[in-house]
């Protein structure tokens, strides 16, 4: 199958860019999205022309590396996927797709596709983990955890970080990775030891790095591969009054 | 521990939101007065807002309620600037309707339709009744101010029959996303009842929407 790929090219952040096209031929509706990016790259190194930029690890939707905004859609025309998890199937012969980078102001373009995700990071390392003596690892009994409370810290702690839901928002919030972070933790009796300071920074830090006001507009969830529920955001406000008001 | 903008302002808009919509049911609920025969909702009307205008808990209630709308819109232009810069780049392509509803993506411009109702309401009735600008209003036979003669007048003009009928449209929209909004930026999370919440949002939604746009067009008829 043939396809015209629309695709933001920039060649740093202080650049200016501008969508390029490019038509893309031998192509079969088997080829993951991101292998039809492999396979136009190789063209474009045969031409001499430097390579599209995209992120991608695990090709398998489970690192969230390769967040690329496709048709107007996070990741692609499907709910609930991974660009790496997308085929051409879902795409008909002689299609042009548009191709363009996350968008927001906390995410800055680093090259073409590829933007920086590390104000998800500093979200991370004001609270995102629990203070713990490290060495072999405890006994799993010794702490016991309900079902229950076990099944909804993991739905939460599926987030995989890849910025989806910053960027299909249209304020660019950080709400539903910062809350799901914060619901997987302070779920679990290993993190209420430090749940209203975790609150009080992670959210902090989401306001620092410059992402926007949560509407509801529940974009987020549909766009999230994870399939991450804005009730985590409500739950996140629900843990800010209590910690404002009682830590 | 120190407050964080984020939470703040949307806090501020969804409590004094909600108070709004309570205001909502109460003046919505008055003014189904006027779909009654022109005899029998003239005396009741009148007398209804004379018990108002004297009664000082309702002065309270007014002044909050200004204060309320003011605090809205202050706080709703603010999240609205922050969120503007927050995505300084817009999409060449985006297809939000496939993931969200248009009244979520569209509350400032929502909002702004209402402001204008309100300002334009304001100068029709409060501006008319209280601080006497326009024409007098008489009294009624029980020796009420005839407001109902006002509202009357008022929508014997068919542009503003249009304009309150068409303006209780992004009214129904906004507060169709915005009550449910406002829960969950108060903290309600309870799964089972953002479902229940959902539903209720959509009737509070229909029955203020419609019953503010139905209202001038029965009186235009009476
Ligand atoms: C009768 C009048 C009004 C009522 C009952 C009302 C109600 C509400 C409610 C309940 C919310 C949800 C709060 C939340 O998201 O947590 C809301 C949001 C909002 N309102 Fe209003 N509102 C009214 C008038 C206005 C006006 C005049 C404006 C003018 C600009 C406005 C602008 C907004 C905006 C921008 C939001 C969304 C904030 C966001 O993006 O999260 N509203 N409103
Ligand atoms: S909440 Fe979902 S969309 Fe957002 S970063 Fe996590 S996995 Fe990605
Ligand atoms: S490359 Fe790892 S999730 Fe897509």
């Amino acid at each position: 199958m043939q396809l015209t790929f629309r695709i933001w090219r920039q060649e740093q952040f202080q650049d200016k860019g501008a969508f390029k096209e490019y038509l893309v031929d031998h192509l079969t509706e088997d080829m993951s999205f991101l292998e039809a990016l492999d396979h136009l790259n190789e063209t474009l190194v045969l031409k001499g022309e430097r390579v599209i930029a995209f992120e991608y690890d695990c090709r398998e939707g489970i690192c969230g590396q390769c967040g690329i905004f496709i048709n107007g859609r996070a990741h692609g025309p499907h709910d609930h996927v991974t660009t790496c998890q997308l085929h051409l199937r879902s795409f008909q012969d002689g299609d042009t797709v548009t191709v363009e980078p996350w968008r927001a102001k906390a995410f800055p373009v680093v090259q073409d596709l590829i933007v920086d995700r590390s104000a998800f990071d500093r979200i991370i390392a004001q609270g995102g983990y629990i203070s713990a003596k490290t060495g072999t690892a405890p006994e799993a009994n010794a702490i016991l955890i309900g079902k229950e409370t076990a099944d909804k810290a993991m739905d939460a702690a599926a987030c995989i970080g890849c910025g989806a839901c910053v960027a299909t928002c249209k304020n660019g919030s950080a709400a539903l990775f910062t809350s799901a972070k914060i619901n997987h933790l302070n779920t679990l009796p290993q993190g209420k030891l430090e749940a209203d300071q975790r609150v009080r920074d992670m959210t902090a830090q989401m306001e620092e790095e410059g992402f926007g006001h949560c509407s509801f507009t529940g974009a987020c969830e549909v766009e999230c591969p994870e399939g991450i529920s804005i009730a985590n955001i409500a739950e996140m406000n629900a843990r800010y009054w209590k910690a404002r008001l009682f830590a | 521990m120190k407050s964080n903008r984020l939470f703040f302002r949307k806090n501020m808009i969804a409590l004094t939101g909600l108070f709004l919509c309570l205001f909502l049911i109460v003046h919505l609920s008055a003014n189904c007065l006027l779909l009654l025969p022109q005899d029998t909702a003239r005396g009741l009307y009148n007398a209804y807002s004379t018990f108002l205008r004297e009664n000082p808990l309702i002065m309270v209630v007014a002044y909050a309620l200004y204060a309320s709308i003011l605090v809205h819109v202050v706080y709703a232009v603010l999240v609205l600037i922050r969120n503007r810069k927050a995505k300084p780049v817009k999409y060449a392509v985006n297809l939000h309707k496939e993931n969200s509803s248009w009244a979520s993506q569209n509350m400032g411009a929502l909002g702004a339709l209402i402001l204008i109702f309100i300002i334009v309401h304001l100068v029709n009735f409060w501006a008319r009744i209280k601080l006497g600008i326009g024409a007098e209003v008489a009294y009624d036979e029980a020796g009420n101010k005839d407001i109902y003669e006002v509202t009357y007048t008022l929508f014997q003009n068919v542009y503003y029959v249009a304009f309150y009928t068409l303006l209780a449209i992004p009214l129904g929209f906004h507060l169709h996303h915005g009550l449910q909004a406002a829960f969950k930026t108060l903290g309600f999370y309870h799964q089972p009842g953002l479902q229940w919440l959902a539903k209720v949002s959509l009737i509070y939604a229909i029955v203020i929407s419609a019953g503010f746009g139905i209202i001038p067009i029965v009186v235009y008829f009476q």
